[in-house]
């Protein structure tokens, strides 16, 4: 069976809210907005799976409202300086978000670098913050550069539990990993998905090598083709100002938004025979037999029966 | 600091330009300086989301609030359009980019400048809302933002017809061709797509082709032109036969 | 109302000719289908879907460098002509599968304009148009579904005369390109003020792209577009004329199934698909060499893409099935090149290409095949060719040339007057370096001078002489070159096929467990037991009928495989190797 694939208008308008059917993305926490955000503007209006919900501080702590459910209350977390709340209402204390313990070591630099709407799927952004064979071509200069193209064989899998994929060993000619380093050398990451809309990756940080750099990328589906995507630096760096870290990465992104802007179909499609995966592909490939095995359909067109 | 304009020192020191990497009026002055190869430092404003350009440093700089700001000794310039032609008149010594003399092309060019005003005020604004939440009607900013870009498609497809492909009638394009670029090339942001304006999407390569061109995150430099001569700044010319 | 599925086998214009300026991507839309439109420098019009066939990224925000288009994301490069995919930077190593291929529309340039149908049935026709209008309006899209604008249209006083739509009959065409379901272009066709004569017309495409207009046509073409701007204004001010846009859905074109998943070894066995004509014969190289051309039989058609470094099998007809090198310009699929040096002993292919082979002739060819493909992430690529050699190279070193990449290519020949190919190799200029009448001692010096100690990113590749390639490959490694950074492709395997020795063989993932018996390769069991693997040279040369080994110690007889490749004996050449364990498991 062809899995029909609609081509969107030219000039979309607003899009349309369309009651949220997927039980699976309903009962997983999304992010809303970084407190310091909320702390600068008092309260703020954003959406969350096509339904406008309200974020203000109440008493010290974050409160999110539902407009259109007569204004009843969402449960409420602050993690990793975001709020993340969950649409389906439910406050289960045991099903928790996924964690960084790298966020609360005394020494950490914890930067909200970003919140940036992008007119892609939740899925989308994900697979393209896994990717590293578009730095020489999209963050040229930056993260990567011609004619060193080549993506090294790494490993992925999904952890016993099934509720993570971990790719390791994953490693890419950067022409200047750090700054100051005056050539280029191969750098080692390590991509973790915690959630289906969050990715997490791992550097060796440049002053102290044992450890290890985190930036992270949260992803609010504000619709299933729009995205807030916010992003979390947390470093081990006593140089680099907030603002000189928040410029990198908004540059980041913004580079990467003309291409996912791009892509049709603009959601996920998970069905193999859509697109065609080479082997440095190899962790979407297992992100997107987890995104089906999970039942996860918001954002996503799933595979045909 | 900003003061009264009369009596202003501009003649001594280096060139300080307040911008932000992202910022589409920003990139308006980024493409001149680079095109005319001055040196200028580079104050960057914390404009997302500290939101640095509301804050009481910078609107005591531009009352305004917006980006970009040109220093230079005593002179604070505010509005892409004044920062262009001051560059302009300090640096471009040939009227290339301000064709001073030339009563009808300096006229058109102005001209221009307003448009691409009107094109920062709709495409722009829609970015600003698509990309960072700013307030807005967005259905209505893309119309108008459609209405520009379709007199700007025909403009540019009867250039095209008249041998030169640029905004002002010339063999060379003006501040107006870097002014209206900076918002043309980043409407797609805003949802304010160019699938139907073909003689904006080669005007696009044209001025990407540019000596000195620099691109900015969201948009991409053209691959290289042709080699062959008439062809070199991308104006349709004759298909080879062989 | 216009029914999308049967407007689909109709032909409608999608752009002008002069929309399809040089290093540009058009971006055009039929029928609710987006298409990238691109002219390649040799004047072929494409119009392929408009997706990456990777990640779907959109091939119009892509580069058009004149002899493929580059998609953005992560530069896969598809060929002019075939749309196949001749390159995937993150896998520098590998030629791409042979099926990579991009969705091609036809497309006609006639009239100064494109016709594109997506399915044009056996019946369906280009309009025929009248020559005097050959003044292209600029394009105006309308919001607007086809039957509103032609409504508006007719309103306004045109006229449809059972074929075309006319403003004044004679003046002005209007023909409708349905973009959407709410979407129409207006492509108008004029005839010009001036009145020309029927000498200066000769050319329509040439007329239509001029540059420059009489202040005549100039003013006619202002009044008919203002014509349209206030129509289009008139229309899209009319709530009544529009149409909700996802109307038309376009069922996107799948993947085939064997490329859904990891690429995997192929599935082919020893076809010849392909017929070629014989085009030009030239001698060169003081006669020891014949360049030859093989065309496809069509004229109009064009034959697979090859990727650098890429042979044939062209199955002569007297029975003997050899392997030649394509020296093809990188894009270049209308004929293959190849060059055939006269043996003095020969095994029957030389001497019957030399003295019986005739322009005009056909022969059966297979599908181009690489095992000894060009990587283009090296920061500096040496070229070494020996003799006919050269042929290998030379599309090599074409792709790097124009790649704007750093090589240098030493060429060996016996004497001066012992270079081929030289035709495609002169415009490489002082890259090329050519060397003849050496002794052995004297290339190997120049051989160790131009190799130089290994410096990180740097490749050697190397054809020609069994001898040139073991010197290259020994002093290589002594001046510390890695065996990855060292590629080597012998023309055929000198040593004698043995075929002694029977040895069990289990295939992983059929479960078939076989006996390999004596006097039997591997090759000729599987093939046997219907697991179907490609060869090309059948003598351990080329590479194609690589197996995986899972598991035993294979016994390598090939000259494919380097040292570590060997070493670590994951693979084998399943034509000449056999095992050294008393079994050997496969990844079959």
């Amino acid at each position: 069976m062809i899995a029909a694939v609609q081509t969107p208008p030219v000039d979309c308008a607003a899009a349309t809210a369309r009651p949220a059917t997927d039980p699976v993305a309903q009962a997983l926490w999304h992010p809303l907005c970084a407190m310091e955000t909320l702390h600068q503007d008092g309260a703020l209006s954003t959406r969350l799976m096509d339904e406008p919900l309200r974020v203000s501080i109440a008493g010290g702590r974050a409160v999110v409202q539902a407009p259109q459910r007569d204004g009843a209350t969402l449960p409420a977390v602050v993690r990793f300086g975001y709020v993340w709340t969950r649409p389906d209402g439910v406050d289960d204390p045991h099903s928790g978000l996924f964690q960084i313990p790298e966020y609360d070591e005394p020494d950490r630099r914890n930067v909200h670098a970003a919140t940036v709407g992008v007119r892609t799927s939740a899925p989308r952004a994900v697979e393209n913050f896994l990717d590293m064979g578009h730095f020489p071509f999209v963050h040229t200069g930056v993260l990567g550069a011609e004619p060193h193209t080549e993506v090294r064989e790494y490993e992925v899998a999904l952890n016993e539990a099934g509720t993570e994929v971990l790719a390791t060993r994953c490693r890419f000619h950067q022409p200047q990993a750090a700054a100051g380093a005056a050539q280029g050398m191969l750098v080692e990451y390590v991509y973790r998905v915690p959630h289906p809309y969050c990715s997490v990756l791992y550097k060796s940080c440049p002053s102290d090598t044992s450890r290890l750099d985190v930036i992270a990328l949260f992803l609010q589906p504000v619709g299933q083709e729009r995205v807030r995507a916010h992003a979390l630096v947390s470093v081990i760096d006593d140089d680099s100002s907030d603002l000189a870290i928040r410029m990198f990465q908004q540059s980041i992104f913004a580079q990467d938004k003309p291409i996912l802007e791009n892509q049709r179909p603009v959601r996920l499609p998970l069905d193999p025979r859509a697109e065609t995966p080479i082997r440095a592909d190899r962790s979407a490939i297992v992100y997107r037999r987890w995104l089906s095995a999970l039942g996860l359909t918001y954002g996503c067109l799933p595979a045909p029966a | 600091m900003a003061g009264t304009d009369a009596g202003v020192d501009a003649g001594g020191g280096a060139l300080r330009l307040h911008d932000y990497a992202l910022s589409g009026t920003g990139y308006k002055v980024r493409l001149l300086l680079s095109m005319l190869d001055i040196a200028a430092e580079r104050i960057e404003v914390d404009f997302y989301p500290a939101a640095e350009h509301r804050g009481d440093a910078f609107l005591a700089l531009n009352p305004l609030g917006q980006l970009p700001v040109l220093q230079h000794g005593d002179l604070v310039l505010r509005d892409s359009k004044a920062i262009l032609i001051y560059l302009a008149s300090l640096h471009d010594a040939r009227g290339d980019w301000w064709p001073v003399g030339d009563a009808v092309r300096t006229a058109q060019t102005v001209q221009w400048l307003a448009f691409a005003d009107e094109l920062t005020a709709t495409a722009g604004r829609a970015r600003l809302i698509e990309g960072f939440f700013y307030p807005g009607d967005l259905p209505t900013l893309r119309r108008r933002a459609h209405e520009c870009l379709r007199i700007l498609d025909r403009h540019l497809w009867f250039a095209e017809r008249a041998g030169h492909g640029w905004l002002v009638a010339g063999s060379r394009p003006t501040l107006a061709d870097l002014a209206c670029f900076a918002c043309v090339a980043l409407s797609e942001e805003g949802g304010v797509m160019h699938e139907d304006y073909p003689a904006i999407r080669r005007w696009c390569d044209r001025v990407g082709r540019l000596p000195g061109f620099v691109s900015m995150p969201g948009v991409f430099p053209p691959g290289p032109g042709p080699d062959r001569g008439p062809d070199r700044d991308g104006v349709p010319s004759p298909v080879p036969t062989s | 109302m216009i029914d999308p599925e049967s407007a689909r086998s109709l032909w409608f214009p999608i752009a002008a000719g002069t929309d399809l300026a040089a290093r540009h991507v058009f971006h055009a839309r039929l029928l609710g289908r987006e298409l990238a439109v691109w002219r390649a420098d040799d004047g072929h019009p494409n119009a392929w879907e408009n997706r990456c066939l990777h990640r779907g990224v959109r091939l119009t925000i892509g580069i058009n460098d004149g002899a493929e288009l580059v998609c953005r994301y992560h530069g896969w490069r598809y060929a002019n002509r075939t749309a196949e995919c001749t390159y995937i930077p993150a896998h520098p190593a590998d030629a791409p599968a042979r099926t990579v291929c991009n969705t091609r529309y036809p497309l006609i340039e006639r009239h100064g304009l494109l016709w594109c149908a997506e399915a044009p049935g056996p019946a369906t026709s280009l309009p025929e148009l009248p020559d005097e209008l050959s003044l292209t309006m600029r394009a105006i899209p309308v919001a607007a579904p086809l039957a509103a604008v032609r409504t508006a249209l007719i309103e306004l006083g045109a006229v449809h005369d059972g074929k075309q739509l006319h403003g004044a009959i004679g003046e002005v065409l209007y023909l409708l390109q349905p973009v959407d379901a709410s979407r129409t272009v207006i492509r108008g066709l004029l005839r010009p003020a001036a009145d020309r004569s029927r000498d200066e017309r000769t050319d329509r495409a040439a007329t239509a792209n001029a540059t420059a207009y009489g202040a005549a046509d100039e003013a006619l073409l202002l009044e008919h577009d203002e014509r349209l701007e206030r129509l289009r204004r008139a229309i899209e001010a009319d709530p009544a004329r529009r149409h909700d846009p996802d109307d038309w859905p376009v069922v996107a074109p799948l993947v085939a199934a064997s490329l859904a998943t990891m690429p995997e070894p192929g599935a082919e066995g020893r076809a010849a698909p392909l017929r070629l004509r014989v085009g030009s014969m030239v001698r060169t190289a003081d006669g020891s060499v014949l360049e030859i051309d093989l065309l496809p039989l069509d004229a109009d058609a064009h034959l697979p893409g090859a990727t650098p470094g890429a042979h044939i099998d062209l199955h002569l007809p007297n029975g003997l099935v050899r392997q030649y090198s394509l020296a093809n310009a990188p894009g270049q699929t209308d004929r293959y090149r190849i060059g055939v040096l006269r043996e003095p002993v020969s095994t029957g292919g030389s001497a019957w290409l030399f003295e019986r082979l005739r322009t005009g002739d056909v022969l059966a060819a297979s599908v181009p095949r690489n095992g000894f493909a060009l990587r283009r992430d090296a920061v500096d690529t040496l070229l070494i060719a020996g003799g006919i050699g050269i042929t290998a190279l030379a599309s090599m070193t074409m792709t790097l040339q124009r790649g704007g990449h750093a090589y240098r290519l030493c060429y060996l020949a016996r004497s001066a007057e012992h270079f081929a190919l030289m035709d495609r190799l002169a415009p490489l200029g002082d890259a090329l370096e050519c060397l003849s009448g050496l002794d052995a001692a004297a290339s190997r010096a120049v051989i160790a001078e131009r190799l130089g100690p290994y410096r990180e990113a740097h490749h050697v590749y190397v054809c020609g002489p069994t001898g040139l390639i073991g010197c290259v490959r020994e002093l290589a490694a002594e001046l510390g070159w890695p065996d990855e950074a060292v590629h080597f492709e012998h023309f055929g395997n000198a040593a004698p096929l043995d075929t002694r020795g029977a040895f069990q063989v289990r295939l992983a993932r059929s479960g078939l467990n076989l006996t390999v018996p004596d006097g039997q390769t591997l090759l000729q069991t599987l093939r046997e037991h219907g697991v179907p693997v490609p060869s090309s040279c059948e003598q351990g040369a080329c590479g194609t009928c690589r197996v995986a080994v899972l598991d035993g110690q294979p016994d390598h007889r090939d000259v494919y495989l380097n040292a570590a490749e060997r070493k670590r004996g994951d693979c084998l050449m399943s034509c000449v190797s056999r095992a050294s364990s008393a079994a050997l498991t496969l990844d079959l």
